[in-house]
C-alpha cells in the first residue's frame, strides 16, 4: 500500500523518464549551517527565525496571555504625552519635575536605536535614583560599544548598590537596509560586523519573582527582539515598550531620548508613556494633569484572575 | 567629448543658475546658454544636444552637476524632460577645466574661487564646522531662498560624507570573497512555511515509533490537485509534519522540549517530525560536493590575495584534532605554547548548579589565560551575571573586548526558544560570547563573519558548532587554536582542546608533546 512514487523531474538536460525520484523520507534530522549560508550566499542568519513575525507562535496559552495583557494594559493607560526638549535643558526640565513637580516613575527607559546618544552625561547628571521610584525599573538601550562603555559606570560601587543589572536585552534588525541597521557601530576595531542593539534592564529596591505577581509578570517576554516588518515606522520599534510594559505592572512610564533622530525616525507616542525628546511630535506634557490622571487610573495594574493563571511562575514551595 | 564653451557658461554662472528664477530648469538654462553663446538665427544646436552636453560634463567628473526629478516639470513645460539641476560644484568643474585646458586661464581661477566661497556659504569656517551644519540640516527646516541654497548645498555634502562611512574597504571584501571561495559549502536545504503543506503532508505519512517510515504516494496527486505546487515544495524544502498520538491535546500547543521531549509517550502537547525526501538530502548533498571537489581544485592554484594566510596554505595538510585531559585550574599553560585564537566555555557557577564539573569563579579568574596569546583572539561563554564578570577578566588578562557575538538558540521548528522559564526575570533567548583582542594583530581579517549566530540548542551547555568556522575564517584553518574546558565533541582537526572530561590524549606537535611529557614529570616529582 504504501509505495514510493515515481516522480518525473522535468528539469531540463535530463531525459524525463529515466530520473525517477522518490519521497521516500530521510532517517537522518538536517538542521542547516546560517552561518556559513551567509559566507556564500549573503543572506543573513536572523532572517530564517521561523517566528519573527509571530513570536508565540504554537503557543495558544502564551499568546492569549499576550492579548489579554495587552487589552488590560492599555485599558491602564494614562493618554500619550510628549514633552519636546533640547538635549541641554533635559536635566534642568526632570530636576523640576522631581524636585518642583514631585513626579517620579516606576518604569525609566533611557535612549533609543541609535549611534551617537548622549546617555553618559545624562546618566551622570541625574539624580537618577529620585527620578526612579523604588521598587523601579531601568531601561538603557544603546549600541553595543556603548553599553560595554557604560559597564565601567554601571559597575562601580555606588551605582552597583542602587541599580542592580538584571538582565541584557539584544535587539536585532533583519538586514542592512533596516533603519535600525547599527552601521555607525561598526568601527575599526570590530572583528564581526554588528547587527545588535543592546539595553540593560536594572531594578531598584526589591521584588521577588515569586511573590510579587501585583508588581511584576517574570517570564513573559524573552530577551530577544528581531525587527519586525511593520515596525520600522520610527525610532523606537514598539517591541521596546512592550517588554517593559508587560514586565512591570507599574502605570507610570518615561522614555527619554538623548539623542536628535531627524525627520526620517520621527519620536511617536505612545500611551501610557511620557517620551521627552528633541523630536517627539507632540509637546503635551503637563505635570499636573499628568498627576492628577494617574491618580485616576492607580500606579499599578490590578490583578486579573485570567492573566495570574496563564502567566508563568515559580514553582510554589512547600512549607517547611 | 565635453563642450568647453557650456564649461565655461557653467563656471562662470553657476550660481544665478541654480537659484531663482532659473532654478536649474533645463530648458531655461538652454535659452541663457543659446543667447549668450550660439548666434541667433542658428538652430541647428538642440535642446537635446545641449541636455547631451550637460550629462556628458556631469559623468566626466562625477558629482560635479546634481540632477534632482521633478515629474511635474514635464507638466508645466510640455517637454519630456523631467529632471533640473539641484546643485553646481564649481571646484570639481574647475578641476575638470584645468585638466581640458592646463593653466589657460588664471583670471577665471582666481575668479571662481570667489564663486566658490558663495556657493559654500560656510566654507569660510572649517570642515568639522561645515559638516557639522550639514548634519544638522537634515533636521532643521529652512524657508528663504538663501537658506534654500545652503540646505541643498549641505545635502550634498551630507550624501558625500554618508557615502564614505558607508563605503566598504577593499580588504574586507577581498577577504569575503576570498572566504566564500575558501570555505567548504555546508548542505542547506530550506524550510517551507506553509502550514497548508504541513496539514496535508500530515494526512500523506505513516508514521511509527516517531519515526516517519514511508508515504501514501497514491494520494499525492489528489493533494497537488488540492494544493497546486505541494510535490515541487515536497522535493525542494524541510517540512515539519505533526507527530498525533492518543493523549495529544491539540488545544495545548506545542511541548516546550519538542524532539528532546524525554515523555513522548505520556506528553499531551504536540510534538514534531521532520520530513525530507531521501532524494532532495541526496541531491544537496552531491550538489555541495561537486561545488567543494571544484573548489579544492581551484584552490590548488595559490590564491592572490594573501593577506593574513600562511604562505604554505595551499598544500599545507591541516593537523589531526588534538586534545590532553586535564584539570584546567592546575594545569600549566607554558605546555601549550601560543595561539591565534582560543575559545574557553567555562561553567560559570553563578545561580546554577550545572550536571557536570564547576568551576568556581574566583578560580577562573585567577587562570593564566594571558600566557596563551602574544597576540590575537579570546572567545569567551558567558551567561547572565558572568557577563561583566567575563568582560572584567578578559581585561584583567589584556584583551579588549570589540565585539559581543549573540547566539539566537532555535528548536526543531527553527522558532526561537520562548518558554520555559529560561531565566530569572525574563525568558533567555540567547547567550552571549565575548570576543577579547590582545595585541595588534594584522594578520586577522575583519568582519567576515556578523555578530551573530543562528543555530539550534543540542545538549545542556553544548555550543554551537557554527563558530569554529567563523573562528576558521578570521585567523585562518592552519593558525594554533585552543579550546579550553572542551569535551569530547569538541575535539576537531586544527585546533587543540583541553579539558577535565576529555578521553585521554592525543598530542600531534612534538614540541607540546615534550613539554607536557616534562610537566608530567616535574609534576610527579
Ligand atoms: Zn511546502
Ligand atoms: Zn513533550
Amino acid at each position: 500500500m504504501f509505495t514510493d512514487d515515481l516522480y518525473l523531474d522535468s528539469k531540463a538536460g535530463t531525459p524525463p523518464k529515466t530520473k525517477h525520484v522518490s519521497f521516500k523520507p530521510a532517517k537522518k534530522f538536517h538542521s542547516n549551517d546560517y552561518s556559513n549560508n551567509y559566507v556564500h550566499r549573503k543572506s543573513f542568519p536572523q532572517k530564517y527565525v521561523a517566528n519573527i513575525e509571530n513570536t508565540v507562535e504554537g503557543y495558544p496559552k502564551l499568546k492569549r496571555l499576550l492579548e489579554i495583557k495587552e487589552k488590560q494594559i492599555l485599558e491602564y493607560s494614562s493618554k500619550p504625552y510628549g514633552c519636546k526638549i533640547g538635549l541641554d535643558q533635559m536635566v534642568p526640565k526632570l530636576n523640576q519635575w522631581i524636585h518642583k513637580d514631585k513626579i517620579n516613575f516606576d518604569i525609566v527607559m533611557i535612549g533609543c536605536l541609535s549611534d551617537n546618544q548622549f546617555i553618559y552625561p545624562l546618566l551622570t547628571q541625574l539624580p537618577l535614583d529620585k527620578l526612579v521610584s523604588k521598587p523601579g525599573f531601568l531601561f538603557i538601550w544603546a549600541s553595543v560599544h556603548k553599553i560595554n562603555e557604560l559597564t565601567r559606570l554601571m559597575n562601580t560601587e555606588l551605582w552597583a548598590k542602587k541599580f542592580r543589572r538584571s538582565e541584557e536585552l539584544v535587539f536585532i534588525p533583519v538586514d542592512k537596509n533596516s533603519p535600525f541597521y547599527p552601521g555607525l557601530d561598526n568601527d575599526d576595531k570590530a572583528l564581526f560586523e554588528k547587527m545588535q542593539w543592546h539595553c540593560w534592564m536594572c531594578i531598584t529596591g526589591t521584588v521577588r519573582r515569586s511573590t510579587d505577581g501585583h508588581l511584576i509578570h517574570c517570564n513573559v517576554d524573552t530577551d530577544l527582539c528581531i525587527e519586525k516588518e511593520n515596525n520600522r515606522d520610527g525610532a523606537v520599534p514598539s517591541d521596546l515598550y512592550r517588554v517593559a510594559e508587560n514586565f512591570s505592572t507599574a502605570t507610570r512610564r518615561l522614555h527619554i531620548i538623548p539623542t536628535r533622530t531627524g525627520f526620517e525616525k520621527p519620536v511617536r507616542l505612545r500611551p501610557g508613556w511620557v517620551i521627552m525628546s528633541p523630536d517627539v511630535m507632540l509637546d503635551n506634557f503637563d505635570a499636573s494633569d499628568y498627576k492628577k490622571e494617574i491618580s485616576k487610573i492607580g500606579t499599578n495594574i490590578p490583578i486579573k484572575a485570567e492573566i495570574e493563571n496563564l502567566r508563568p511562575k515559580s514553582p510554589i514551595q512547600k512549607a517547611q | 567629448m565635453v563642450n568647453l564653451e557650456l564649461l565655461d557658461f557653467l563656471i562662470e554662472s553657476h550660481a544665478q543658475l541654480v537659484a531663482e528664477p532659473v532654478m536649474g530648469n533645463m530648458e531655461d538654462l538652454f535659452v541663457l546658454y543659446k543667447g549668450i553663446y550660439i548666434a541667433s538665427g542658428d538652430d541647428s544646436y538642440s535642446l537635446e544636444r545641449f541636455v547631451e552636453d550637460i550629462d556628458s560634463i556631469a559623468n566626466t567628473s562625477k558629482g560635479s552637476i546634481v540632477f534632482e526629478e521633478n515629474r511635474l516639470l514635464s507638466i508645466e513645460k510640455s517637454s519630456h524632460i523631467t529632471k533640473y539641476i539641484k546643485l553646481i560644484d564649481v571646484y570639481l568643474l574647475n578641476l575638470l577645466h584645468e585638466q581640458l585646458v592646463p593653466s589657460s586661464r588664471v583670471n577665471r581661477t582666481k575668479n571662481s574661487k570667489t564663486d566658490a566661497v558663495e556657493c559654500a556659504p560656510a566654507s569660510s569656517s572649517n570642515l568639522m564646522d561645515r559638516l557639522m551644519v550639514a548634519l544638522d540640516s537634515a533636521i532643521e527646516i529652512k524657508s528663504d531662498i538663501e537658506s534654500r541654497k545652503e540646505k541643498v548645498w549641505n545635502h550634498y555634502l551630507f550624501s558625500k560624507l554618508d557615502e564614505l562611512l558607508t563605503t566598504n574597504v577593499g580588504s574586507n571584501i577581498l577577504g569575503k570573497e576570498r572566504a566564500m571561495h575558501n570555505t567548504p559549502v555546508a548542505e542547506f536545504i530550506p524550510i517551507c512555511a506553509n502550514t497548508e503543506h504541513s496539514s496535508l503532508l500530515s494526512t500523506l505519512l505513516y508514521i511509527v515509533n516517531n519515526k516517519i517510515v514511508s508515504m501514501q504516494t497514491t494520494k499525492l496527486s489528489k493533494c497537488e490537485a488540492q494544493c497546486p505546487g505541494f510535490k515541487e515544495c515536497l522535493l525542494n524544502n524541510i517540512h515539519y509534519v505533526s507527530n498525533l498520538k492518543p493523549q495529544t491535546d491539540l488545544t495545548l500547543g506545542d511541548c516546550s522540549y519538542l524532539d528532546t521531549c524525554h515523555k513522548l509517550s505520556t506528553c499531551r502537547y504536540v510534538h514534531y517530525l521532520q520530513y525530507i525526501p531521501q532524494s532532495l538530502k541526496e541531491r544537496v548533498s552531491k550538489e555541495s560536493q561537486e561545488m567543494n571537489k571544484i573548489m579544492e581544485t581551484k584552490n590548488s592554484k595559490i590564491s592572490y590575495y594573501t593577506h593574513g594566510e600562511c604562505c604554505s596554505s595551499s598544500f599545507k595538510t591541516l593537523l589531526p584534532p588534538q586534545w590532553i585531559c586535564c584539570d584546567v585550574r592546575k594545569f600549566d599553560f607554558r605546555v601549550l605554547g601560543k595561539f591565534s585564537a582560543v575559545i574557553a566555555d567555562p561553567a560559570w557557577n553563578i545561580h546554577m548548579n550545572l550536571p557536570y564539573g564547576t568551576c568556581n569563579d574566583i578560580e577562573l579568574l585567577e587562570l593564566p589565560l594571558d600566557q596563551l596569546q602574544e597576540e590575537g583572539v579570546l572567545f569567551l561563554w558567558v551567561t547572565g551575571r558572568a557577563i561583566e564578570l567575563g568582560k572584567e577578566s578578559l581585561t584583567n588578562w589584556g584583551y579588549e573586548v570589540v565585539n559581543e557575538i549573540a547566539w539566537i538558540k532555535t528548536n526543531q521548528l527553527s522558532r526561537t526558544i520562548v518558554t520555559g522559564r529560561t531565566g530569572h526575570w525574563l525568558n533567555h533567548s540567547k547567550e552571549h560570547l565575548l570576543v577579547g583582542i590582545k595585541g595588534k594583530p594584522e594578520w586577522i581579517n575583519r568582519n567576515i563573519d556578523l555578530d551573530l549566530i543562528v543555530s539550534i540548542t543540542r545538549e545542556t551547555s553544548r555550543k554551537p558548532d557554527e563558530l569554529y568556522g567563523m573562528v576558521e575564517r578570521m585567523v585562518g584553518t592552519h593558525a594554533r587554536k585552543l579550546e579550553i574546558f572542551g569535551r569530547n565533541h569538541n575535539v576537531r582537526p586544527g585546533w587543540l582542546t583541553i579539558g577535565n572530561q576529555l578521553t585521554g590524549n592525543c598530542i600531534h606537535e612534538m614540541d607540546v608533546q615534550e613539554r607536557y611529557d616534562s610537566f608530567l614529570n616535574s609534576a610527579s616529582a
